[in-house]
Parts: structure tokens; sequence; C-alpha cells
């Protein structure tokens, strides 16, 4: 017989559907394993409902508040990574890269290993060099939607 | 979300009453420093990362979309705040060089503790409790942890832990269980002598 395991303690929160839980009802009828793990778990969630209350927070919590957010008002709005991908904000700082682009392929051509390479990276390379230039990349989730910018499509023309 | 008078508020602030937006704060402030402190451990840091909640609230209410319960949206935000607290590690360590430093000093509001008039030996229990319960949140995995704070110590069904999670309610289930079973063996020492309170 199969022990219970997450449904225990879905049972004891109240957390079963009528069908689960006269499922577990009849396995805890059967199982004195189970009805032992029961009763260790429910004295344990009885024990965790005398827990202390958190501290109140200090009476300067508000006021401290209000300041925090009087500062947060008070800076310019930074715009979204993603308000600044629209087509129009990219497409000067694209040109650009793609140009910038082409004249490294160009200079590189003597260098054929490192033209393959940047060859088969222009894609990303535009599209860095692109948002490099309206210094937005400064978190790791911000590289995460320029190495997909390709997959916007939204915005172009 | 038409019944949830949060929801009402929130969208009310979204029209420009600024008023309705100082209601939420005044109702949730509290409970935000008692959640974020399941977290971090430290009341001073518990506030700050509350008043980063409300921050990112107000930052965020031109998007604020009444699909959900205000509550689920707002803990949705905290746990995510938190959980990103504990990630960046720089608080770890700094925990790690003081562990004792709000496990049972004295708390910012000593009439905030649950029964104040309560006996030495229920006194006692809660610290003993509050400082088992500490040690265990901080071995907990964070999913779990997070599953667990929300619906052990906040009191919210499976349901709306798996909304504020953005997972299924079996996710939670499981996370739920695996965490109150490490709870029940941290606590073995007080389960023994204990009977089940009805």
């Amino acid at each position: 017989m199969k022990h219970l395991a997450d449904e225990l303690t879905a049972f004891l929160d109240g957390a079963l559907a009528p069908d689960e839980r006269a499922r577990v009802e009849a396995h805890l009828g059967a199982c004195a394993a189970c009805r032992a793990e029961r009763e260790r778990l429910e004295k344990a969630v009885a024990l965790l409902g005398r827990l202390p209350e958190a501290p109140a927070p200090s009476p300067t919590f508000e006021a401290r508040f209000q300041a925090r957010l009087a500062a947060q008002r008070a800076l310019p709005r930074r715009p979204r990574l993603l308000d600044l991908l629209a087509w129009r904000h990219l497409a000067p700082g694209l040109a650009g890269a793609a140009l910038a682009a082409s004249v490294l392929v160009y200079a590189g051509a003597r260098h054929r290993a490192d033209e393959r390479s940047m060859a088969e990276h222009l894609d990303l390379l535009e599209s860095y060099e692109a948002v490099a230039s309206v210094g937005v990349v400064e978190r790791a989730d911000d590289v995460q939607v320029v190495a997909h910018l390709d997959e916007l499509g939204e915005g172009r023309p | 979300m038409a019944s949830d008078p949060d929801a009402a508020l929130m969208l009310a602030f979204q029209g420009g009453d600024a008023s309705a937006f100082r209601v939420l704060f005044e109702r949730y402030g509290r409970p935000m420093v008692a959640f974020c402190h399941h977290f971090v451990r430290d009341g001073a840091r518990a506030e700050e990362l509350a008043q980063e909640v409300f921050l990112k609230l107000y930052a965020s209410s031109a998007r604020y979309q009444p699909t959900a319960r205000f509550k689920t949206f707002l803990y949705r935000i905290a746990s995510n705040h938190c959980l990103n607290e504990l990630r960046r590690g720089e608080y770890a360590s700094r925990r790690a060089a003081d562990p004792d430093a709000d496990a049972d000093g004295a708390p910012l509001d000593p009439d905030a503790l649950a029964g104040g008039g309560a006996s030495p030996e229920e006194s006692a229990l809660g610290a003993a409790l509050s400082r088992e319960v500490q040690a265990l949140l901080a071995r907990l995995p964070e999913k779990q942890r997070a599953a667990f704070v929300l619906a052990r110590l906040e009191g919210l069904p499976y349901e709306e832990v798996a909304e504020v999670l953005q997972t299924s309610v079996s996710a939670v289930k499981s996370l739920v269980h695996r965490a109150t079973v490490s709870a029940a063996a941290a606590l073995a020492p007080y389960l023994a002598e204990r009977e089940v309170t009805p």
C-alpha cells in the first residue's frame, strides 16, 4: 500500500476536494503508519499556531516610507527596456551598428576565422550595439531580452 | 474582482485618488513587515523591505489589472522581492556574521507580541519556537520557504499561494507538505510532550 504524502498535509489544511478527502480518510482507517504521521504533522501545525506575532513596525515606519516615496517621485522616470526597444528608438542605433558591423567584417577579411565567427553572431552583435547605444543594458534580465531581440515583431515597420 | 474592496482602492489610486493608496498602506503595512520578517529575521530590514514592496506597488500601479485579488497581487510583489533579497546573498552573509541579531532580542514594539500577558512558560515557549522556526526557514529551499510562509504562517489558501508563486496547486501541496515535514522534524523536541490542541 502506498503511503500518503502531499495529500496528508493538504488534508490537515482542509485543502482537498471531497472525493480526495474521502480517499485519504479511507487510507488512514487502514494504515497505522499514516495515522502516526498524521498525528505528528497535526501536532507540529498546532505548535506553529502558538508562534508569537512578528514585531510591529516602529513608530517611524510610515514617515520613513513617505520620505522614500517622495524621493522616488522626485526622480525622473527611467524608461523601461521594452519601451526603449520600440523600433523607432532602435532604428538609428541598429543602422549604425549594422554599418559598424559591416566595416568590422570587411576589415577582418584577412582573418578568416574571426570573420566566420563574427558572421555567425552578426545579428547578436547588432542587437547589443544598438541597445548599448541607448544605455539600458544593466541587468541580467535586460541581457536576456537583448538575446531575444529578433523575436520582437511588434513595432517593426 | 468587483467584490474586492482593496482592488477598488487600487483602481481609485490609478484614477488619481492618492488617499486610496494611503488606505492600502495603512491596511497592509504591518502585515507586510511581518511577512518580510519571516524571510530576513531582522526587524529593521523587514521594515525596509516592506517599504520597498509599497514603492514597487506605487511604481507599478499603472499596470495593475484587477484580474486577481489585490492581496494576491501584493503578496506576489512581496514574495519576489524577499526572494530576490535572499538571492542577492549580501544579506545572508551579514546574518552569518551575526546570527542572533534579532532572534531573541527585544522586539521593536514589545506590545506587539501575542498575549502580552502570557505566562512566563508560554513566553519562553514562544521564544523557543521562534528560534526553531527561524532556523528552519533559513534551511528551506526558497520555494518551500515562500510556500510555507504564505500557507502556514500567513494562512493563505493553497489556491492563493499558487497564484502568488505563479505555480500549480499540486506544486503548492508538495511544497507545503515537504516544509511541514521539515517543521515537524525541527519541532520534534516540543512535540513529544504536547497533546494536539483541538
